[in-house]
């Protein structure tokens, strides 16, 4: 534990009266500021004016897909039991394709009820699920809406993320042609 | 080594205690069993993955190793299949780091080539070598990632996958409820045991050798048996699977409830796996008297049926029979309960009124593991209280003019009794489902199915056992049977134990219980009349 | 009829024209509201209510820089229910709003709005003072007033039925009470070296001599201090402390019976300004300038009046410009909303600097008195009386406006005081200074002035 101890006011401080003309000068900086450089304010003029937002923003998820443009997802239910929101909810099925076993029937995730938290994507033992999505904005019209599926959330394009290797090798990417060679090896 | 191992010797209640020294300490266990289930009777559990209670001890995983003082000094030796021997010094790893380092290169070995598929394997959550993993192993992975795991195992199953690697067989179709994944099993030869011990018929194998064995089922044979989904529960890793509930739910998302397996008059102990309103698979509950950890695939799949074809509820309303006599039937899924309010019934309609239970299906042969062959399964209680066998009513069916059947399908179980039943006019008929007797009935009436009531049932052995209400009836506006009968006799129970205490006038064997004093094991009823 | 005769129609006529000035509180709440909250956002780095519009033709959404924000307002408060609670006295209940507000009306009567006016009119000289009552006890009536504000909030806390209006109420009726105190005794100095306690004589001694400020700036600053007390405005917004007490007195208020208190208070904080500018800043006296200059060359000083307003219009104006090129250039995606908004306070700035100039020009080239005839009669000497009284009246203006920022900018700068400093601060340091000012400028008084 390391205790802080704190400088004892000075004179000039405990009088108050300058330290309190001394806050007053400040404010009166930031005011002329507002008032002469209007443009410089952080605020930003939110619907009109849109923020900037970083890849690493816990925004909309999405499901990763693989070469050939299946989900992901294996349906393991890790990020719906880390989830503290309840908000995953994940039906499983046996999957077509003879190397993969268990694959998505089901994911929902209703936004309505996400914290946003991100413990799901931390969760995810294969990369599937990602917040990279910088979607941020939510509105529908019914509640129904806010739960966005499994089509929903597959449903991304890889050119908008141009750096990201694992988002090109989706179909569309960039890097889906060779990742589909190794994909489509046979089956012995 | 011989295939025909011993069966454990288990703890029981009269076993003599003899002194030992766990970590120099002096306890006090059960002679005559083996070291695992003493420790255990101490409060000392030993990780283990071959070693089953109610299987014959091979001791081939070596995971329960503690050391033991001998006259060549302290060695390593198997928990599972060492006896108890009086003033044996044993050390666990609470003072040996021998041990621990021994149960943890153990446990590193088993995993070596484990897949880590554990999101993906429905047994992640109860697998023993993910608890072995916490308990004794922790260690950190010493595999070098550009080896990767080398899974041996079928030759004619393996495959490449995805990213290039030889994998073993996945998903191989042993028989028609069982699948087996060859890669997530560590040869434990536990399947192998109960198929050979257990089940009696020798339908699994290990093939190959060392660190190249799998188990298979003999050439073109399938694994077929009236046990054989027992397997998964023995496989303590997830490489025996059900096909019913291959990855239908996260098990630790699944709730418990206890009860009882009403189809069969041994009343075998299950647990009721439910969650968001659903029963989504069955699992034996071990009772050393009863089933021990059996159950068969009969008991097992019948949920899968809970809530198919039922009755809504309905208006519950006092039925006025008339002159005629009146025959109250009760079938073998009845609880105690059931049986008591049906009495009452009886009772307020006097002498006209006479009590049958049974059914008119066969009787079998008991097999000896977790069935008797009896479906009634309420025989020994419905004695008890003095029900006439429905084969008596079938004789006499003629002299009655109303007949009220409760969670009794005569129809449907003997379509050549209906030509002499249709002749009763008014016909009651309370079940759970929509039955042939429902069908046919004048007034039918929804009931709660036994998997949603609480109550208790006497067995074939006279043990008292209690079932436990699992929430998941279809409608919860259904009234149990006990309470629409009691209701119909004009005092309505308002809870089980309200009927059990009645049933304790009827029966004085059952007088002064409670459900309180009938432990999950049962109650063992002395002096009994079955 | 005797009172009729005894004034001409002009004086009649100007005389009661001045009662209009008995709104000029409630029109300085209009001016209050906006400047408080967008400067609350600036000090904040915030940007401040800017949404509300009224919408117009041509122009589209006009938002005058978030001032129509203030016509919501108060349009949902007065459209609001008016109800009150159960179990409230309900008489007093609905009175104690009406009192602050009342008292908004009552105070700026002996305030003095511009120099007496003295003109000829008929031959005789006329002299209309420049407050609506001129009292020689006028700084003690506008005391008297505010004091009784403190009943609207003592009504208010104990008719709510509240405990927390109640406590609210406790202390703001002590801490109106303990710093009427203080107020009082800072400005006997003023008082003192004035020789009166008529404000119109106060600023005349301003006037002639120095301002209050450099007379008596330690008074000023007690003044000051306990002024913004009085109102019960941050620093010493105790008495409606958010953690403790909800909101105070009017915690059970709502709809326009709140906005009564809220308008008595912002009222409040404008005759305080009023006040203080009188007192201490030469009230409607020009700086550096005597009314007899400034009269002498009345037509100049029209002229420098409207040079001011009309670089104020051309401030306003490269403001305006210079935004909409950094608008322009932004990404905001409502740009060409606002720029199209823009456009009308371009027109109507450009149109007033043009209208100032040309009005200046005007004055300077043009002003004689002599040259006023309106049916033969010289009305020369009203034309300056009324001029002059105009350059009075905005010079005040901007003094007291200028106070008023200082209540705003003070409130969202210090952290509140906890009840106990706040009444450490009255009773212990600022009465006392107070009355060591009092005695040392006595003294001073009595050994320079000798009278």
């Amino acid at each position: 534990m390391r205790v802080i101890k704190q400088k004892p006011m000075t004179w000039g401080e405990r009088l108050y009266i300058f330290e309190a003309l001394r806050g007053l000068f400040t404010t009166i900086k930031h005011a002329a500021r507002g008032l002469f450089r209007y443009e410089t304010l952080p605020t930003i003029s939110y619907p009109e004016g849109q923020p900037e937002v970083r890849n690493t923003y816990r925004a909309k998820h999405r499901l990763m897909l693989r070469p050939d443009g299946t989900p992901r997802c294996v349906a393991c239910g890790m990020c719906a039991a880390a989830c503290p929101a309840h908000c995953i909810f994940i039906e499983a099925t046996a999957s077509d394709d003879p190397r993969i076993e268990k694959k998505v029937k089901r994911f929902d995730i209703d936004h309505l009820t996400c914290v946003f938290c991100g413990l799901c994507v931390e969760a995810c033992p294969v990369d599937a699920l990602r917040m990279d999505t910088k979607e941020i904005v939510f509105e529908h019209r019914t509640r129904d809406e806010f739960v966005a599926t499994l089509e929903t959330l597959t449903a991304w394009n890889p050119k908008d993320y141009p750096d990201d290797e694992q988002s090109q090798v989706a179909p569309g990417g960039t890097k889906n042609a060779e990742a589909r060679k190794v994909w489509g090896m046979e089956v012995k | 080594m011989s295939n025909y191992y011993n069966m454990p010797k288990l703890p029981t209640e009269n076993s003599p205690k003899v002194e030992i020294f766990v970590d120099d300490k002096p306890v006090m266990v059960p002679g005559d069993t083996n070291l695992l289930e003493a420790l255990k009777a101490v409060g000392i559990e030993t990780p283990h993955v071959c070693y089953h209670p109610y299987l014959p001890v091979s001791g081939n995983c070596r995971q329960c190793l503690v050391e033991q003082e001998g006259p060549r000094g302290r060695m390593l030796v198997i928990a599972c299949y060492t006896p108890v021997a009086p003033g044996m010094k044993i050390y666990t790893p609470a003072s040996s780091a021998r041990v621990k380092n021994a149960r943890k290169a153990t446990q590193e070995f088993m995993l070596v080539n484990h897949p880590l598929d554990c999101p993906i394997c429905d047994k992640a959550g109860e697998c023993t070598l993910q608890e072995n993993y916490m308990e004794a192993g922790q260690n950190e992975s010493r595999m070098r990632p550009e080896y990767g795991k080398n899974y041996h195992g079928n030759p004619a199953h393996q495959f490449i996958d995805a990213k290039g690697q030889l994998r073993g067989g996945k998903h191989v179709d042993l028989g028609p409820r069982v699948l087996l994944d060859e890669e997530r099993c560590v040869q434990c030869d536990r399947c192998v045991r109960f198929m050979r011990s257990i089940a009696g018929s020798e339908q699994l194998q290990l093939a190959g050798r060392a660190d190249h064995t799998y188990i298979t089922t003999f050439p073109g044979e399938k694994l077929d048996h009236e046990y054989d989904l027992c397997v998964t529960d023995v496989c303590p890793v997830g490489a025996m699977t059900a096909k019913y509930f291959r990855f239908q739910k996260r098990v630790w998302l699944l709730s418990h409830t206890p009860t009882i397996s009403m189809d069969d008059s041994l009343g075998a102990n299950i647990w009721l796996d439910h969650a968001d309103g659903h029963i989504y698979r069955v699992m034996p509950r071990c009772n050393p008297e009863v089933n021990r950890s059996w159950l068969s695939n009969t008991s097992r799949l019948a949920f899968q049926n809970f809530d198919k074809n039922r009755l809504p509820s309905m208006g519950v309303h006092k039925v006025t029979f008339g002159n005629g006599k009146i025959a109250l039937v009760v079938g073998g899924t009845c609880t105690l309960e059931d049986l008591a309010a049906l009495r009452m019934l009886k009772d307020s309609l006097g002498d006209r009124a006479e009590i049958f239970g049974g059914s008119l299906l066969k009787v079998g042969a008991p097999d000896g593991i977790a069935k008797s062959g009896d479906p009634v399964a309420n025989r020994a209680g419905m004695k008890l209280l003095g029900f006439a066998d429905v084969s008596e009513f079938m004789k006499r069916a003629s002299e009655f003019e109303s007949l009220v059947t409760v969670n009794a399908d005569l129809f449907g179980e003997d379509p050549s009794a209906a030509k002499m039943l249709e002749k009763i006019n008014c016909r009651v008929a309370l079940s759970p489902f929509d039955d042939a007797t429902v069908k046919e009935a004048s007034i039918a009436i929804g009931v709660r199915h036994w998997s949603e009531v609480q109550g208790t049932m006497v067995n074939s052995l006279n043990i008292l056992q209690k079932l436990n209400a699992c929430p998941v009836c279809p409608d919860e506006a259904l009234w149990t049977p006990y309470a629409a009968l009691s209701y119909m006799a004009g005092k309505k129970f308002e809870c089980a134990s309200e009927a059990f205490k009645k049933a304790g006038e009827y029966a004085p064997v059952l007088a002064g219980l409670t459900y309180d004093a009938i432990k999950n094991t049962g109650k063992l009823l002395e002096g009994g009349n079955a | 009829m005797d009172i009729i005769e005894s004034k001409t129609w002009v004086e009649w006529i100007i005389t009661i024209a001045k009662f209009g000035f008995c709104f000029v509180p409630v029109l300085y709440i209009l001016l209050l509201i906006p400047m408080e909250r967008r400067g609350a956002g600036f000090m904040q780095d915030r940007q401040g209510p800017n949404r509300s519009y009224i919408k117009i033709p041509f122009f589209g959404k006009i938002r005058v820089f978030g001032y129509v924000q203030n016509m919501c307002d108060g349009t949902k408060l007065f459209f609001k229910e008016m109800f009150a609670p159960a179990g409230v006295n309900k008489v007093l209940y609905y009175v104690a709003p009406a009192i602050p507000f009342a008292i908004v009306f009552l105070s700026p009567c002996v305030i003095p709005w511009f120099g007496p006016m003295v003109f000829e009119w008929g031959g005789q000289t006329v002299r209309i003072a420049g407050s609506i009552v001129d009292s020689d006890v006028g700084v003690l009536l506008l005391f008297g007033f505010s004091s009784l504000s403190a009943y609207g909030a003592v009504l208010a806390g104990w008719a709510s039925k509240s405990k927390y209006s109640f406590l609210g109420a406790l202390r703001t009726s002590s801490m109106t009470i303990s710093y009427e105190v203080c107020l009082g005794l800072s400005m006997m100095g003023v008082l003192l070296l004035a020789g009166s306690f008529n404000l119109t004589d106060i600023v005349t001694w301003q006037e002639n001599h120095v301002w209050g400020i450099v007379a008596q700036p330690v008074a000023f600053f007690c003044f000051l201090i306990a002024s913004i007390a009085e109102t019960g405005r941050a620093p010493f917004d105790v008495a409606e402390g958010e953690p403790e007490l909800v909101a105070g007195y009017h915690t059970e208020y709502g709809a326009m019976q709140f906005g009564l208190f809220y308008m008595g208070e912002y009222s409040h904080i404008c005759i305080n300004s009023f006040l203080i500018a009188t007192l201490f800043l030469g009230g409607y006296s020009v700086p550096f300038v005597t009314t007899e200059t400034m009269q002498a060359h009345m037509g100049g000083a029209l002229a420098i009046l409207c040079g001011v307003l009309a670089f104020l219009a051309l401030a306003f104006l490269h403001m305006i410009y210079r935004y909409s090129r950094k608008l322009a250039a932004s990404k905001q995606s409502n740009k060409l909303e606002i720029l199209q908004e823009y456009k009308l306070y371009k027109i109507v700035a450009w149109l007033a600097a043009v209208v100032f100039i040309a009005l200046g020009v005007c004055a300077w080239l043009f002003y004689n008195p002599a040259n006023f005839i309106v049916n033969g009669i010289a009305v020369g000497s009203l034309a300056t009386a009324v001029g002059t009284a105009l350059i009075h009246l905005l010079v005040l203006v901007v003094k007291s406006i200028m106070f008023c920022w200082v209540w705003i900018w003070v409130r969202w700068t210090l952290p509140r005081f906890r009840y106990d400093h706040v009444m450490h601060l009255g009773w212990k340091i600022i009465l006392n200074i107070a009355l060591i000012n009092l005695v040392v400028t006595a003294v001073i008084a009595k050994l320079v002035g000798g009278n």
